[in-house]
């Protein structure tokens, strides 16, 4: 009798938030709303990434990124917020580690700040509303980056 | 207040509700108001400064906004807490910006505050000199007045 180990496990797709190693990617999340940190995190949690740390202004986000570094492989930043802003967070960030991986995350109308943060070494940005498939997708392809 | 002001927030509020709520939104008629306006008992309020002034509301029952609140969290909410309010937050955000976006390619250039809410019973908001817009967009779960009163800076 066949028993289940003679056939391929077909479905056993590594999910995306896992190294090859196994160990999963870490994620810094940099959002002042409490809505959007919370839907970001459970749509990479869902997909084993681990959630390295939480910042809700882009001070935060700096001072967090240089305490995590270099147990951090990736970035998620929202554009609008208190104190400092994504864009100058992104900046700082690339200058204490140009190879970091920045990920922005904005509504819409502010295509040009966009512009800004890919020209100053953001990865990739995602438009909200956020839906699970386009925040994975994009994020998976700034890792690959 | 001229109609094109508000038709960009309604088609957003549209596409946006639709999105995040994943569910049917129809547009009732729309009516003014010139004097003031009752608030239903949530009220999300954007304001506008710049070759345009004025502000948008987002006025729901509060009822409505803990459903809504709930379904875009995928768990419900027993009441309008932090986390509910950041939703709606988020919400007239996602709205607002996809709107300015239309309003910015149309010409006009201003800037927005963040979201304020306002949370209480029998509130009421007057808008001193300009006239109030209102387009009811009804969802399963009640129903989101889109409340625009804009003026051009003279």
């Amino acid at each position: 009798m066949k028993t289940k180990m003679d056939f391929p496990a077909i479905n056993d797709r590594r999910p995306e938030g896992l190294k090859e190693d196994g160990t999963p990617y870490r994620v810094l999340i940099v959002d002042d709303s409490m809505f959007v940190t919370k839907q970001i995190g459970q749509i990479l949690t869902s997909e084993g990434f681990e959630i390295a740390g939480i910042a809700s202004d882009g001070q935060e986000a700096i001072d967090k990124y240089k305490e995590l570094y270099p147990n951090v492989d990736l970035v998620t930043m929202d554009i609008t917020m208190p104190k400092m802003d994504g864009v100058t967070a992104l900046e700082k960030i690339m200058e204490f580690d140009k190879n970091a991986k920045v990920v922005m995350i904005s509504a819409l109308g502010k295509q040009d700040l966009v512009k800004k943060s890919l020209l100053l070494g953001a990865k990739n940005y995602i438009v909200k509303p956020l839906d699970r498939k386009k925040v994975l997708e994009r994020i998976v392809m700034s890792l690959k980056k | 207040m001229r109609v094109e002001y508000i038709n960009p927030f309604v088609e957003s509020a549209y596409s946006v509700l639709k999105e995040v709520l994943n569910c049917q939104v129809s547009r009732g008629e729309l009516y003014l108001k010139s004097t003031c306006t009752p608030v239903l008992g949530v009220a999300a309020l954007v304001g506008l400064a710049g070759d345009v002034e004025g502000r948008i509301l987002f006025d729901m029952s509060k009822d409505t906004a803990i459903k809504v609140a709930s379904v875009m969290n995928g768990e419900e909410l027993k009441e309008l807490d932090d986390l509910g309010k950041a939703t709606i937050t988020e919400l007239a955000n996602m709205i607002t910006a996809q709107a300015v976006t239309k309003l910015h390619d149309l010409g006009f250039k201003f800037d927005l505050t963040p979201p304020a809410i306002f949370t209480g019973d029998n509130m009421e908001v007057t808008t001193a000199e300009v006239e109030a817009l209102i387009v009811p967009m009804i969802i399963p779960y009640g129903k989101v007045e889109i409340n625009v009163a804009i003026r051009e800076r003279i």
